[in-house]
């Protein structure tokens, strides 16, 4: 909702920006201290991933090498769940085990041709994969420092349905669309991921991550772009966005807490309003504890699978 | 026996010395159209003493019996002598005649500056004759964008209506039209104000020795008095300019009795935009106008009463639509302000004003996209009913005393949202309620011949009432939102608060004076905002139980000097003020995130302070007339829950402020305007550092406020031509050539907004370009401005 609505200033700011005069301009930023930044995750039956980088200069070197070099490889990441304890296991891209390249690229976001000839690290735990109902605190050193953040597997939440349906003039292109019960009781907030059924990685939507406060307790139907179709560069552009009949797709619905919505809230605001002067310049509040940027997040999925007919 | 006689000696002889005194009390009026002038003087010869009229042109003078010749002056008007006799209470009405000017050298009779006299401290007057020569922005004369030139006062941003006063926010500005509140005085985004330059007779901003008959707001009170109307005579004026054209139609409803002025004004931006956009355009159908309508009734019902009536209404339509894509956005929003008025004198000494008035502010954003719709709305409305007695015992003393009440109701944010046949629950529109109220009684009484004081105290409150629903919050984990229920009659917190004020005017040899003074004010209403840049989507808020009233304290002491026979006045005034209560989003506050909770629950508390030196030289008399106004100035924040608690400039802090005004009449033909101005840079938060999370940039930003933006300076230029205002006859009884006045008169006004084309930054914001993998990733910071060199015409009118 809230996204919408800064959508609309945005646009509002681009008709003022038409009739203005923008320039590049260089003036003293001050306050730029180098963090690390945490890019953690674990869901339900699935090991912990834990990307680690530094934050940069506003006004420094932006070329391929700087953003590469800004990767951290000399940590020490440890996984606790309440009752066991794991010290993940680091893996480079340039030694990649087998059927792992694809993982990999898809979180780095690079060709599998490019990564294996750079030395990117992840933090796994390959002694340890996520249970619902339990807590998994993750802690790191590195620099000298620590940093501690918790995220819980909650119980996921099914969705009721989930269907397809022709949208506008076009007979074989539509949106996904599903119905979803709310529980009243609590306060939940979900991620919308999606995948071709051949596909090995799930892609997000524009705006992948909602809350329950304007329909809390509710049962509604909703409807969601297809994100592949951004991907693909061959694509027409009036199908940009749809399902064509007859796609096969799993949809992935996770549930995660709240404090973590709220960074993914607040990352989407800051990302949609593109430092507008509209927006409160806010910075991404992090559940991770000793001065790092980043998230930790626990996902409890809930799998469908939509036939677009 | 002989004490008894003594003592009745004694008695007689007190009787004797303590003289009979009569009442002389009448108006001041303008000759020409019988209007109020509530900036005139009366001044005793032989006493040397005197008083001033209050806002109606009222004046009560109370002397020993005796013949005297008293002097009635107005600035720009002759100055009228009379021997008055005095030896029983007396009405003596007034009407001044305009003042002739001669074309080198203006002599402006009966003028006595009161820079150096008056006890008023940071009290700065604008006539509407001296505002129309300066150049204007798109040819629009604005009262607010004159105020702006003055030391003390800064505009919000490029071409921003909002002003802030001595470091505070534009909240804590009270404005008031024809004694009505008006809310939000901004059209087009804070490009121009609410007043039609046509519809108004003077402007009077108070920046610092508040007296006690004003309160509600921190930092100044701007006073617009719109023209009464003409009692003699019908009057036509108006103006056709570039973006925008204006009438005003002024007349008598009975002779020297009652009269009626009414004013429009209207923008034809959307008709440029439409002939420029075809209908078959994917924005077919956006635009932007905005219209001002004032109307102004007055009646003297006898002697001793009289009735006003002032209505204000305007509004700003902006709509855009981009047909292709399905989405459009509407966005209205508007003030209405009237205001009734009752004038009655119990006696030549006493005097009432009554006022009941109206305030109605209202918002709104609206969208649509496809068959998604979300609408904001915000609203406030204010019924105000006040007493003002002014009474004159003596030529020493001023007294005044009072009461105000104002009914609030506020709207702050109601959100509503549907797709297609799905409607959200986004809660119902909270409305808060709310009693304010305010005593007070001062008196501007003379000490002696060099030492005036205006000594005052107010007692305000604030009352919280219902119906009202409390949101308290859970953690969404242990504990589950509640909701607490309040009915219309409990009262949910009550606030009072004593507003001591303080002023001094100590008159020193070589025409000069030191003047001081000290007021603490309560503030109720707050005004609380989400963004960098002023909007109309900023939010006006009450103080509730959560949301505590602002304080805040200014004293200032000052130099005021003339010189050259009053031809030149100067000043330098310092000033300190100390705010606490502030009031702030959270950080992260998103619009629409008080929906299903209340609005106080997104704020946060914190203090500020601002001091400053002010330099003013203005010179008033001549074919060159002017000022140069300079401000050094610090103002700061400190708030427990922004910028990790550390002390942070305000948006609005600037070190150096300069501003130079000149007119210079050349002759009755031609008269040049010339204004520059030169501003620190605002201040505002940029990303510090970039980093990337899940193949997503994003931004670190800095502590608050900590980056400064380029000085903003300007150059405008105005160039007026008026047409002849008489023309050459022949008298047929004597064959001579003699002057008539013209029937209609007019003249052409040019202006150059911004000479050099100076790119001034309106905001920065920091872009990126390209990808990593690409190699032409790039981070960068943008400036934008937004009005570049913009020359403009306006054809005004008269008869």
């Amino acid at each position: 909702m809230e996204l919408r609505i800064l959508k609309y200033f945005i646009l509002f700011l681009g008709i003022i920006t038409l009739w203005s005069c923008t320039k590049e301009v260089k003036i003293d930023i001050p306050g730029y201290k180098e963090q690390l930044v945490v890019d953690g995750r674990i869901e339900t039956g699935q090991p912990a991933i834990v990307l680690l980088s530094k934050s940069n200069n506003v006004y420094s070197s932006t070329n391929f090498q700087s953003y590469l070099n800004s990767f951290v490889d000399d940590a020490t990441v440890v996984l606790f769940n309440g009752t066991q304890t794991d010290t993940l296991t680091k893996i480079c891209t340039d030694d990649l085990p087998p059927g792992l390249e694809q993982v990999a690229a898809s979180i780095f976001g690079l060709p599998v041709e490019v990564l294996v000839n750079l030395h990117l690290c992840a933090y796994v735990s390959l002694n340890m994969v996520g249970e619902e109902g339990k807590m998994y605190t993750l802690q790191i050193t590195h620099g000298g420092k620590q940093y501690n953040a918790s995220s819980k597997i909650q119980a996921p939440i099914a969705l009721d349905s989930v269907y397809w349906k022709p949208e506008g003039n076009f007979n074989d292109r539509g949106f996904s669309w599903a119905k979803l019960s709310d529980p009243a009781n609590s306060s939940d907030a979900y991620l919308w991921e999606v995948k071709y059924l051949q596909d090995g990685q799930f892609s997000k939507t524009f705006n992948p991550y909602f809350n329950d406060k304007f329909f809390n307790g509710l049962t509604f139907d909703f409807a969601y772009e297809n994100p592949m179709s951004f991907e693909d560069t061959t694509s027409n552009n009036p199908y940009r966005g749809f399902y064509k009949l007859g796609d096969t797709v799993v949809i992935k619905l996770s549930k995660i807490g709240l404090k973590e919505y709220n960074y993914f809230e607040k990352k989407y605001n800051q990302i949609y309003s593109g430092g507008s002067p509209f927006a409160v310049p806010t910075n991404i509040p992090t559940n991770i504890e000793g001065g790092a940027l980043g998230i930790w997040v626990a996902y409890a999925p809930w799998f469908d699978t939509l036939v677009c007919q | 026996m002989k004490i008894l006689l003594s003592l009745f000696i004694i008695f007689f002889s007190v009787n004797v010395s303590a003289q009979k005194k009569s009442t002389l009390s009448g108006y001041i009026t303008d000759a020409r159209s019988g209007e109020a002038l509530g900036t005139s003087r009366i001044f005793v010869k032989e006493l040397k003493t005197g008083t001033i009229v209050n806002n109606y042109g009222f004046y009560s003078l109370t002397l020993p019996q005796g013949s005297y010749q008293i002097e009635f002056r107005c600035d720009g008007f002759s100055t009228v002598v009379r021997e008055v006799s005095l030896l029983q209470n007396l009405v003596i009405n007034i009407e001044l005649e305009m003042a002739i000017q001669e074309t080198k050298d203006v002599r402006v009779t009966g003028k006595r500056s009161e820079n150096v006299t008056s006890a008023k401290l940071g009290q700065m007057e604008l006539k509407m004759d001296q505002v129309k020569t300066l150049p204007a922005f798109m040819g629009e004369v604005d009262v607010v964008k004159t105020l702006q030139l003055l030391p003390g006062v800064s505009s919000v941003s490029e071409g921003g209506q909002g002003f802030y006063v001595r470091g505070g926010g534009p909240d804590q500005n009270l404005v008031l039209l024809d004694e009505g509140v008006v809310y939000n005085a901004a059209h087009l985004f804070g490009f121009f104000s609410v007043f039609n330059s046509d519809a108004i007779n003077s402007v009077n901003l108070i920046k610092g020795g508040m007296p006690a008959n004003y309160g509600g707001r921190l930092s100044s009170v701007l006073e617009v008095n719109m023209n009464e109307g003409n009692l003699k005579t019908l009057k036509v004026k108006g103006g056709i300019g570039a973006i925008s054209s204006r009438l005003t139609v002024e007349g008598p409803l009975q002779k020297d009795r009652g009269s009626f002025v009414v004013s429009a004004r209207r923008t034809y931006i959307d008709i440029l935009t439409k002939a420029a956009i075809s209908d078959t355009s994917p924005f077919a159908g956006s635009g932007y106008f905005f219209y001002d309508l004032n109307a102004k009734f007055n009646y003297k019902i006898s002697a001793k009463d009289r009735i006003f009536l002032s209505a204000y209404y305007g509004k700003d339509i902006f709509s855009f639509k981009d047909n292709n894509g399905g989405f459009r956005v509407d966005m209205p929003w508007g003030n209405g302000v009237s205001s009734l008025r009752w004038n009655h004198l119990f006696t030549s000494k006493l005097f009432l004003n009554t006022t009941i008035s109206y305030a109605d502010y209202n918002f709104e954003f609206a969208s649509s996209q496809d068959e998604f719709r979300v609408a904001l709305t915000s609203g406030i409305k204010d019924y105000t009913a006040k007493h003002d007695f002014s009474y004159f015992p003596n030529p020493q003393h001023r007294i005044k005393w009072g009461g105000v009440y104002t009914y609030h109701d506020f709207t702050p944010t109601s959100l509503s949202a549907q797709n297609d046949t799905i409607v959200f629950n986004t809660g119902s529109a909270q409305h808060l309620y709310s009693h304010e109220t305010a005593l007070y009684a001062l008196d501007e009484f003379d000490l002696n011949d060099a030492l005036r004081i205006n000594a005052g105290l107010r007692y305000s409150t604030f009352a919280h009432v219902g119906p009202f629903d409390r949101y308290i919050k859970g953690d969404g984990i242990s504990t589950q939102d509640s909701l607490v229920q309040y009915d219309r009659s409990d009262i949910i917190a009550f606030y009072q608060g004593l507003e001591p004020r303080f002023s001094f005017r100590y008159l020193l040899p070589d025409n000069s004076s030191i003047k001081g003074g000290y007021a603490y004010n309560y503030q109720y209403v707050h005004l609380v905002t989400l963004s960098a840049v002023s909007l109309p989507t900023d939010i006006w808020f009450p103080t509730t139980d959560q949301a505590k009233p602002e304080q805040g304290f200014q004293t200032s002491i000052g130099y005021f000097r003339n010189f050259s026979k009053d031809r030149y006045e100067a000043s330098v005034e310092l000033y300190y003020k100390g705010m606490k209560n502030l009031i702030e989003f959270k950080e992260g506050a998103l619009p629409g995130d008080n929906v299903n909770d209340n609005t106080d629950n997104l704020l946060v508390y914190g203090d500020g302070w601002a001091y400053g030196a002010e330099f003013f030289l203005k010179k008033t008399e001549g074919a060159f007339t002017g000022w140069i106004g300079y401000t050094w100035a610090k103002t700061e924040r400190r708030f427990p829950d922004i910028n990790e608690g550390n002390i942070y400039p305000a948006k609005y802090d600037r070190r150096h402020d300069l501003n130079v005004v000149g007119t210079y009449k050349l002759n009755e033909t031609w008269t040049f305007g010339a204004s520059f101005i030169y501003a620190t840079g605002n201040t505002l938060t940029l990303p510090a550092s970039w980093y990337v999370q899940d193949q997503n940039l994003l931004f670190q930003y800095g502590p608050r406020n900590s980056t400064r933006m380029a000085p903003y300076h300007r150059l405008d230029l105005s160039a007026t031509r008026y047409g002849k205002a008489y023309k050459v006859k022949t008298d047929p009884l004597t064959g001579q050539d003699i002057q008539v006045k013209k029937a209609v008169r007019s003249n052409w006004s040019f202006s150059i907004y911004n000479v050099y084309n100076r790119l001034n930054p309106f905001f920065l914001y920091v872009d990126n370009d390209g990808d990593f993998m690409s190699g032409d990733f790039s981070i960068s910071v943008k400036q934008v401005s937004l009005f570049p060199i913009i020359p403009s015409v306006t054809w005004n009118f008269e008869f």
